[in-house]
């Protein structure tokens, strides 16, 4: 496997680093080539730099790609807006030579060329591709069988499609693949694939987010879901914080949200203390209850299934 | 900034397939980029510039996928952001995080604290330096080009 780096991204590291030691914990679990690379900036945020100025957006992001063509390294983020922003302006310059000659025109002037030769990879269809459900089913000493989980996707984990190509943009299954491969059961659900809406938390349309994140923890909560899976800081902000600060105000749903390499993390037998889980918003205590208990009752099954394997033993000649 | 394909945008106008999957058209009672575009096309745009509606549309890409012109309503919705806020009327938070992305080059620091408690390694450094080389580059060009 080809060495790679990881973009952390400036939510996570800003606003939940526990998304980054959970992700830590899984890469190292594996035994994966991973590095830090210093020099990043931000990816930068589209619905915030690129309306304002569409030509520092790409130069800003060729820039973060060219520090990888500089290290020969893959590039892995835990954050989909990350991902989708950079394989954007990726796409736009691989299309433009004129505007690619203009962006590296001036990144010659702090030792930099964008040339876009390496691999931008959102973790889930990176752990997916790459990794192997096989080798991720090996990893597996804890599954999560009967328990029910809702996968958010998030937007820009799938889409533009052109410039991702992660996933089938309108009708994604690596995510939930890889969370059948831990044992639980992908929950479908008719707001699957809606954008969670923290966008308009940013634009001063605070109701406005809630009322999206309303839509969505509304169903799951009716469908008995165990929890939401997803893998995007911005998602995770908008279910958890968002969710938090509606049941402050009465309105009661009890969905905890988790992020992808936290499951992973947690089916691979990590402790939740050591994963950061206390540092959610919501609690997953009754998630983590269920689990445990579904856990005893699968290892008692277990036990069967070796005394059960034994008798063959005997029987065969 | 990118300009508005107006032919694209024509065919759009007539269409709308878009609509009926956007999330906020399903969602916000008042959004209906459909009335946008009419507006741009008939050369009344600038009565959206200052209208929530333009920062609504929350760049899902969901219209672009479905679209058989792959265009869809969030080029028109960028324009009217890309224009609004030429002139400085952007909510106050974009203002703020702009500020911040210039200044820093990051829209936020990472967590001394919380990583030391979490046992995390120090982060790595920002490019800071380099990119205030490469705006200051940057705005130096697009100034003389403007002049």
């Amino acid at each position: 496997m080809k060495d790679f780096t990881i973009f952390w991204g400036c939510t996570i590291q800003t606003r939940f680093p526990f998304i980054e030691k959970s992700t830590r914990m899984v890469l190292e679990g594996f035994n994966l080539p991973y590095r830090d690379l210093d020099g990043f900036t931000c990816c930068p945020e589209k619905s915030l730099v690129n309306n304002v100025d569409h030509g520092l957006w790409v130069l800003t992001a060729a820039r973060n790609i060219a520090l990888i063509d500089k290290a020969k390294v893959d590039l892995v983020s835990p954050c989909t807006g990350c991902v989708s922003n950079l394989a954007t302006v990726n796409s736009e310059l691989h299309l433009s030579g004129k505007e690619k000659d203009k962006v590296n025109s001036i990144l010659a002037e702090v030792g930099l060329k964008f040339k876009g030769e390496n691999k931008l990879r959102h973790l889930v269809p990176f752990f997916h591709d790459e990794v192997g459900i096989p080798a991720i089913k090996n990893k597996i000493i804890k599954p999560f069988n009967g328990m029910r989980i809702a996968i958010h996707y998030g937007c820009h984990m799938i889409r533009p499609s052109h410039a991702l190509k992660n996933d089938d943009p309108l009708e994604p299954k690596k995510f939930d693949n890889l969370i059948r491969a831990m044992g639980a059961e992908s929950v479908q659900h008719m707001t699957k694939l809606m954008c969670c809406g923290q966008g308009l938390d940013r634009v001063d349309q605070h109701e406005n987010a809630l009322h999206f994140a309303r839509i969505k923890l509304k169903e799951l909560k009716s469908l008995n879901v165990d929890a939401m899976a997803l893998c995007c800081p911005s998602c995770y902000l908008q279910f958890d914080n968002n969710q938090f600060l509606m049941e402050k105000e009465g309105e009661k749903f009890g969905i905890p949200i988790l992020y992808f390499t936290e499951l992973l993390g947690l089916a691979m037998g990590y402790k939740p203390g050591e994963l950061g889980l206390d540092s959610h918003r919501i609690e997953a205590v009754n998630f983590l209850e269920k689990w445990e208990r579904l856990n005893e009752e699968l290892s008692r099954t277990m036990v069967l299934n070796k005394e059960l394997e034994e008798g063959f033993g005997i029987a065969q000649p | 900034m990118e300009l508005l394909n107006l032919k694209l945008l024509e065919v759009c106008s007539r269409c709308g397939a878009c609509y009926h999957i956007c999330p906020s058209c399903l969602n916000l009672p008042d959004y209906d980029p459909r009335a946008v575009i009419k507006d741009i096309l008939a050369g009344r745009h600038e009565k959206w510039l200052n209208h929530k509606s333009i920062w609504q549309c929350l760049e899902c890409h969901y219209c672009v996928e479905i679209c058989f012109q792959h265009y869809g309503f969030e080029n028109a919705m960028t324009a009217m952001r890309t224009l609004s806020a030429k002139k400085g009327i952007t909510p106050v938070q974009v203002k703020r995080g702009w500020d911040m992305f210039i200044k820093t080059s990051r829209l936020g620091e990472p967590m001394a604290p919380a990583r030391k408690k979490l046992n995390l390694p120090e982060a790595a450094k920002s490019g800071i330096e380099d990119f205030k080389k490469m705006v200051k580059v940057y705005q130096e060009r697009k100034d003389r080009k403007e002049k």
